[in-house]
């Protein structure tokens, strides 16, 4: 049967209530529990919206080889200079008023692309968000990452899902029709049954590659699981091809299953402690961990604690407003900070960012 | 680019390292999950970075 079928109830045979009421207005109402396949709090991708940028805050960065752009969002490249990235501001028609911000990448030069240069943007999603997913097993299921492009080129363009061991690889591609154009695109990808993926473990469980400009080394056939090393589809679209190129990407979503569903817009404050499980940096210098106007020089620790549990102990950098000597012990929770306090000084943290990215 | 390692240590037990990252002094916790440790490790593997003892450590 097809067509439309008009009612306002459906109700099983034995149940004293309707299962599902419809209104005239287009809403749904479950009269008891609505069980789905997927769950909210579907999208694995974290600031998808790119609405977080604790480290450059909107910024243009020429960036270096694993230089993160936006939160979560790191950039790979062979060559240097070859394009700059900066969180841009959205109206809300743009993306169907999904999205605020978006991650806009601009070509620097006009460069040809080498068999083995690498130009990409990605995401690595930590193996404790995906290993539901059951990558490398019999049972693997497929999800779908869709997202919004606009570009100044059109053309056929392409990504990749890699493992973290780089040793498996399905390039997808996408086509952007009309140019300027903020477009929809929608990519569902078979889960991998082979090949080695890391798990329930705080490693990574996917990494999901955008290109830029991909030599043929590193290059392969769309739309196909394949063993070796490869970051895009053969004959995708060079960005960093064209000078003053641009490619801008915002309402990444990635979710098991065969569709994509509108992108699932979380809290402010929910996407920043998800992207501070990764980076943290302090706002604001603070004061009174250690309230003390020592007679003479002593070294002092004061404790700064990360707002969030983060992914591994981090990687620790800090000023002080007295010199720091060294930071101690460091954990997930949080670090020691180190200070000689002169005579008549006070203890305090400047500035302090920690970094435990995968 | 990490450059100018040395580890750290309290009451004699080597607890990170400080080095410069593209010229930023940073402490990096004796954590193999850390990517920089992953990263500097993997370095000193191939000869191409040297980390010097804690001060006060003997030779």
């Amino acid at each position: 049967m097809s067509g439309t079928l008009k009612v306002t109830t459906l109700q099983d045979g034995a149940s004293s209530t309707a299962n599902l009421t419809f209104d005239a207005n287009g809403n749904t109402t479950a009269g008891g529990t609505l069980a789905m396949s997927s769950s909210f709090l579907r999208n694995r991708i974290i600031n998808g919206n790119m609405t977080i940028d604790q480290r450059n805050a909107g910024a243009s960065v020429t960036p270096t080889d694993g230089q993160y752009l936006v939160d979560r969002w790191v950039a790979s490249l062979t060559a240097a200079s070859k394009y700059t990235a900066q969180q841009g501001t959205l109206t809300p028609s743009s993306t169907n008023g999904y999205n605020s911000n978006s991650l806009n990448i601009t070509s620097s030069s006009a460069y040809s692309i080498s068999s083995s240069d690498i130009f990409a943007i990605s995401q690595k999603v930590e193996g404790f968000n995906f290993y539901d997913m059951g990558w490398g097993t019999a049972s693997a299921k497929t999800v779908t990452l869709s997202f919004w492009v606009y570009s100044s080129l059109t053309g056929t363009f392409g990504g990749c899902f890699v493992n973290s061991a780089q040793t498996r690889a399905y390039p997808f591609t996408y086509t952007i029709s009309s140019a300027n154009t903020w477009t929809s695109i929608s990519v569902t990808v078979p889960g991998d049954t082979s090949g080695t993926w890391v798990g329930a473990t705080n490693g990574i469980g996917v990494r999901v590659f955008w290109s830029l400009g991909v030599g043929s080394t590193y290059s392969t056939t769309a739309n196909a699981w394949a063993a070796g090393t490869y970051f895009a589809p053969t004959g995708a679209t060079s960005v960093v091809g064209t000078s003053g190129a641009t490619f801008y990407i915002t309402g990444v979503q990635l979710e098991v299953g065969t569709k994509a569903t509108p992108f699932e817009q979380r809290l402010y404050g929910t996407e920043l402690v998800l992207c501070q499980r990764y980076y943290f940096a302090l706002s604001a210098a603070i004061y009174g961990a250690i309230n003390t106007y020592p007679s003479s020089a002593q070294q002092l620790a004061s404790d700064l604690w990360w707002p969030v549990t983060m992914r591994t102990a981090p990687t620790v950098a800090a000023t002080g407003t007295q010199a720091i000597n060294s930071i101690g012990l460091t954990t997930q929770n949080k670090t020691s900070v180190l200070q000689t306090v002169n005579n008549g000084g006070i203890a305090g943290i400047s500035t302090a960012t920690a970094s435990a990215e995968l | 680019m990490y450059t100018n390692a040395q580890y750290i240590a309290f009451n004699g037990v080597n607890t990170s390292i400080r080095v410069d990252i593209n010229g930023v002094t940073s402490f990096v916790p004796l954590d193999p999950a850390n990517t920089d440790y992953a990263n500097i490790m993997q370095l000193v593997a191939e000869g191409k970075l040297t980390i010097a003892p804690a001060e006060g450590a003997q030779q």
